[in-house]
């Protein structure tokens, strides 16, 4: 409820629609409950004394209540859309900017698909529920309570019959809603299973074939199956009973009118356009508890999607610029000092007492096992992280001193995922720098070896990547990912084993590339083949989060059994051939 | 955006009041009849109580059209006349009608849910049955997250409809139809004045449906672009903060998100209309009855109160249900729509069956013979050009050669995952169609690169490649393929349970217990594709030493990166373009310095 409240700072901009939209169901709600009213008027007066002019005027009256409804509830549906399509609209331009600026630890924290479901679906769902609620939410309790009210003020000597269906009435839809609830969880649980089931199914088809497991599997899910059968049958038969129960007791309560309508119309107490008018309330009331319940239970389901987006938007960005940031031009001299980092504050340190040192223009090597923490430490250098202990300096300044967007500015990083956007090659490239121009577009294409492969596309550079650029094969993304990195000239350039899937020819001539047009730049190289950093100035070799040692190749293969171990399986007997 | 699938089932809301909502337009199917007939084939076997259930509907339906004749004679002919006992002996007798409606009405779901559930399971089943059926080229060509949408969305569209919907439309038909002659009956005049506002109701819904129809489209496609935009750079969040984009991707996003604002007010605007209008109309048929039936009756038309109280209560029985009718044949339509894709899969061509008097044999030696072998997935691109090589029983074979060359191609061949276009693979001398598919691939281990495992334990992953395995059986497998090791560490050792696809492992323990699971399996043959590709090197030490132990003793056909693997081959294949461009063992192709030599050369210059 907290995180409900504390959104209610998006509806401020709205706020008069807000209000104007209820009020106005006020008025299409009064509209229909003065109808019955004005029947039993015409029956009781007009009809029964045979009073013309006076059904003339009663008439009247009940078109322009129909029509003054129709204003109203049209208003309100208008109001209502535009507050709960304004609100969510707000919410989720405010949620995108929040999610942009997320340092890694945050994203972490929340997950990426978490968060990608926070500003579809909830804020959707957040939407929607307010719709109802400014909609229906008014008009289901209005209804139900003016519909008992009129009762009690204009036909009480058939009050009673209302004490005792209402209760009845209530009763059964908050018991079948509340059951329901429980079923369909039952019923969910099922359904996952047999989804499970079958997304296992087609993921692992090749393995189900190569073994002949289709007998297995099918008996399997024959289980799964037959259990979301009798579940779903159980639980609707039961939530089937609701809706012919409320009937009855409607029904029944008709019935009640007509039997004691009957003994006091004898008795002169009513007329017979009170049992008229009763009749309809009853109906209405039926309507009016009906439709809350159902608002109340979207509004219950919106809750947690109100609690997940304040999450988010009350998360902090753990990383931003200091008060007074340097903005001096970077040469690219890196030094770790004593770098120890942890994702979770709970759990084991990926990186432990890390220290070396990059001059500008070096070629720097990192190489381990997976797991060993090599991603983690370049990780730190454009501040996707902050080191939880020691000093990562650039050109001997602190990291954190430097403006942020001047830092990340001065680094060209391509990710080990070769991640591109669905949109042209040339625009892919130039996120890297938008201002380059086509010749610079070609030196950093030829230079990732990207060239030879944009070439041969019959739209060039102007070919577009399909979403999650499923048109390009690993090694042609991992290029195109280079060249992006590259076309920023960077002063620092990070490479996170962007070759594993380029084969060894391209490899070289990348590596040549590099050596010759970023020779003043620092570079970072992470791979786990050895070929791929034995040329660099200083190799790191990281083991569980600690640099077990760091040289050149020559030094390590002498002196370093780590070093070695990798070498000798790689190198002397099992390189990798080809790609 | 939107996961395909998965569509939450439930609560559903209770008691909802069916009133007109309006969710665009809906998908139309192809062929609807042949569709339609081909859900009455699953239906035919649920006749009784599809049959019982109409039934039950027509009587309940007809039970509640007697009420409020009903009431209006109670009202004339006893409240009226003052005949109390009367009046009371009629409600008694109304009573008894609405209870038998009730029950009635409360027997047609009880019924019909059976029906629409045993059907929908059976179709589920159906379906995936036939997915166990297919040749992996279906598997290759769709996409997963299409066939599980028709497994979840479609089928899950068709159960509400059957459920709900075919029933909702016989008691609405009866519902309008029954009150249309019930009015006529009471009094002609009358009825036609509350008819008068049909037309009405179908003109303005139309022209709010055409109306809203086009803002929909405008605003489905918005939404469409705003989620693939969020999904896109949400995913790729790293890539904007490494660049500094964030202003800029921001600005992109405020963009989509003002069209979709826009788009999205018109649409909601347009089709909220709906409902007050309804609303209206209601109003203005009871007004008219009212207003109309009052003149009559002091006129002396022949309305009495009574009449009028009936009429009154059948016009709100009465336009609520026209309503609901367009609503309720969107969803049919889309629920034969959804059905269509359904049987669409089940159309699919089954996998080649087994030749008349197929071969099953207990065990294959493991000879393995390619005869002028050529294959292609589409035509225009053949994959492998008159391909022959020989293997001999318990030899290694392992293939080399650049990505999209064919080798994956030759291994699927070898376990009929394809079958050739032309030439023959003979196994054991025979030609390989000749035997019965299932046991062939009962007598072929496969470890493929990123290899599946299902969600369960470890135990009975390993245990797939035999299902009658004890543990014991189990555990030796595992020892045998280096996976004891990590395995006994997990805190729950064998019984460690995996998430699906075996997601909890790293990689190197998925494939050491893929390896496990085929020792288990003890084939004849052995297919390994890159088994140990992106597997660190100290990982692939463990994991080669699991290999080894496997492959002793059975022919094996193994796709590798790492050169270790194939120097210790018997036949290295070297394979360019579909073809075998050098075939030897590692020495004798090393001096014959030809491609392989010259890729074995650049790596230990580098």
């Amino acid at each position: 409820m907290q995180a409900v409240l504390s959104l209610k700072k998006y509806l401020k901009p709205y706020v008069a629609f807000a209000l104007i939209a209820p009020l106005l169901m006020v008025l299409e709600v009064s509209m229909d409950l003065v109808q019955p009213t004005i029947m039993q008027h015409i029956i009781d007066r007009g009809i029964a004394a045979g009073d013309t002019s006076y059904v003339v005027k009663m008439f009247g009256l009940m078109i322009l209540c129909a029509i003054i409804g129709l204003i109203g509830g049209a208003g309100c549906s208008i109001y209502a859309s535009k507050t709960a399509i304004n609100f969510a609209a707000d919410i989720r331009q405010e949620l995108y900017e929040t999610i942009t600026y997320f340092s890694n630890k945050n994203k972490d924290h929340f997950t990426l698909g978490k968060l990608i479901t926070n500003i579809t679906s909830d804020v959707e769902m957040l939407q929607r529920a307010l719709t109802m609620l400014l909609k229906v939410f008014v008009r289901g309790p209005l209804t139900f309570m003016g519909a008992i009210l009129i009762v009690f003020l204009t036909a009480r000597e058939l009050f009673p019959i209302l004490l005792v269906v209402v209760p009845i009435l209530a009763i059964a839809i908050i018991y079948f809603s509340k059951i329901s609830g429980k079923m369909f969880l039952k019923v969910q649980e099922a359904v996952d299973a047999v989804n499970t089931r079958v997304q296992e199914n087609l993921a692992g088809i090749r393995v189900i074939k190569a073994y002949n497991r289709k007998q297995h599997q099918i008996e399997q899910f024959t289980a799964v199956n037959g259990a979301l059968m009798r579940r779903n049958i159980h639980a609707e038969q039961i939530i089937g009973i609701l809706m012919p129960l409320t009937v009855f007791v409607v029904n029944m309560g008709i019935i009640a009118a007509l039997w004691l309508g009957a003994i006091k119309v004898e008795n002169d107490t009513i007329e017979v356009g009170m049992i008229l008018a009763f009749i309809n309330y009853l109906m209405m009331i039926m309507g009016g508890l009906m439709s809350s319940t159902h608002v109340l239970m979207l509004i219950a389901r919106a809750v947690p999607s109100a609690n997940r987006i304040d999450a988010v938007l009350k998360e902090k960005s753990e990383i931003h610029n200091n008060e007074q940031p340097f903005t001096g031009s970077i040469k690219g001299a890196v030094t770790f000092e004593n770098v120890s980092f942890a994702y979770n504050k709970n759990s084991e340190p990926v990186l432990k007492n890390i220290s070396f040192k990059a001059n500008a223009g070096e070629t720097i090597g990192i190489i381990g096992m997976t797991g060993s923490g090599k991603t983690t430490i370049v990780q730190l250098i454009p501040r996707l992280y902050d080191a939880d202990q020691g000093v990562i300096k650039i050109d001997d300044r602190p990291i954190e001193q430097y403006d942020l967007q001047a830092l990340r500015a001065a680094i060209g990083y391509a990710p080990q995922k070769a991640t591109l956007f669905s949109r042209t090659i040339e625009e892919n490239v130039k996120y890297g720098d938008e201002s380059a121009s086509l010749e610079e577009l070609i030196e950093a294409l030829e230079s990732s070896c990207a060239l030879e492969f944009v070439e041969k596309f019959e739209d060039k550079a102007q070919y577009t990547v399909a979403q999650g650029a499923a048109n390009l094969s690993g090694g042609q993304k991992q290029r195109l990912a280079m060249a992006r990195a590259f076309i920023r000239k960077p002063a620092i350039l990070i490479l996170d084993d962007t070759t594993s899937a380029v084969d060894s020819i391209s490899e070289s001539k990348i590596q040549n590339a590099i050596k010759e047009n970023f020779k003043d730049s620092t570079k970072f190289i992470i791979s786990s083949k050895v070929s791929s950093i034995r040329h660099a100035d200083k190799i790191l070799v990281l083991d569980d989060g600690e640099i077990v040692g760091q040289g050149t190749h020559d030094e390590l293969l002498e002196a370093n059994p780590a070093y070695q171990e990798i070498v000798s399986t790689q190198l002397v007997r099992g390189g990798t051939l080809n790609e | 955006m939107n996961k395909p699938g998965a569509r939450p089932a439930g609560p559903r809301p209770v008691g909802r009041h069916p009133g007109p909502r309006f969710n665009g337009p809906a998908e139309k199917a192809k062929n609807q009849k042949a569709t339609l007939d081909r859900i009455w084939t699953y239906l035919k076997n649920q006749r009784f109580g599809l049959i019982s259930s109409v039934v039950f509907v027509i009587l309940s339906s007809t039970l509640s059209l007697l009420g409020p004749l009903m009431i209006g004679i109670i009202i004339d002919e006893h409240i009226l006349t003052g005949d109390v006992e009367g009046a009371i002996r009629m409600t008694l007798v109304l009573a008894g009608i609405y209870i038998v409606a009730a029950a009635f009405a409360w027997l047609q779901t009880f019924v019909m849910i059976r029906v629409a559930q045993n059907t929908i399971n059976q179709l589920r089943q159906h379906l995936f049955e036939q997915f166990q059926s297919l040749p992996i080229s279906f598997f290759d060509k769709r996409q997963q997250g299409d066939l599980m949408s028709r497994m979840t969305n479609d089928i899950e569209n068709l159960n509400a409809a059957l459920s709900q919907s075919v029933i909702q439309i016989v008691s609405t038909v009866l519902t309008v139809v029954g009150t249309g002659i019930a009015m006529f009956a009471l009094n002609g005049v009358l009825a036609v004045v509350t008819l008068l506002v049909i037309p009405i109701i179908i003109w303005s819904t139309k022209q709010i449906i055409k109306r809203s129809s086009k803002n929909f489209v405008a605003r489905q496609r918005d939404l469409g672009n705003l989620n693939g935009f969020i999904e896109e750079t949400v995913s790729n969040a790293n890539i904007t903060t490494l660049f500094g984009k964030e202003q800029k991707t921001i600005e992109q996003f405020k963009e989509a998100n003002e069209k979709l604002r826009a788009s999205a007010l018109k649409a909601d605007i347009a089709s909220g209309f709906l409902g007050p209008i309804n609303n209206f109309i209601n109003n203005l048929g009871i007004g008219l009855v009212i207003g109309v039936g009052a003149f009559m009756a002091i006129g002396g038309y022949g309305v009495t109160v009574g009449v009028i109280a009936s009429f009154v209560t059948y016009t709100r029985q009465f336009f609520r249900p026209i309503n609901q009718l367009s609503n309720l044949l969107n969803t049919f339509q889309s629920a034969v729509a959804g059905a269509e894709r359904v049987f669409e899969i089940l159309d699919e061509q089954r996998e080649a069956a087994d030749v008349p008097n197929a071969i099953s044999k207990d065990h294959y030696d493991g000879e393995v013979e390619f005869q002028n072998v050529r294959f292609y997935y589409q035509k225009s691109k053949p994959v492998l050009h008159d391909l022959t090589f020989h293997a001999k029983a318990g030899e290694t074979i392992a293939l080399v050669g650049p990505t999209g060359s064919g080798k994956t191609s030759i291994i699927q061949l070898i376990n009929r995952f394809y079958d050739v276009q032309h030439g023959e693979i003979k196994i054991d001398g025979q030609n390989i169609a000749k035997y019965k598919i299932e046991n062939l691939r009962g007598h072929i281990g496969v470890v493929l690169q990123d290899t599946y495992l299902f969600s369960g334990t470890i135990r009975e992953n390993i245990r797939y490649g035999k299902l009658q395995a004890t543990d014991e059986e189990v555990e030796h497998a595992a020892k045998i393929a280096y996976a004891h090791n990590f395995i006994k560490y997990l805190p729950q050792g064998y019984d460690t349970i995996l998430v699906s696809g075996g997601m909890n492992l790293s990689q190197g323990q998925r494939q050491l217990i893929a390896i496990a699971r085929a020792i288990l399996e003890d084939p004849d043959i052995l297919i390994l594709d890159e088994a140990t590709s992106s597997v660190d090197t100290m990982t692939e030490v463990q994991i080669q030493k699991g290999l080894h132990n496997l492959m002793k003793g059975r022919t094996s056909f193994v796709i590798a990166h790492r050169l270790k693997t194939i120097e210790n081959a018997d036949q290295i294949l070297v394979i360019k373009d579909g073809c075998i461009l050098e075939q030897g063992n590692h020495d004798s192709l090393m001096a014959r310095n030809g491609f392989y030599s010259s890729l074995q050369h650049e790596l230990q210059v580098q």
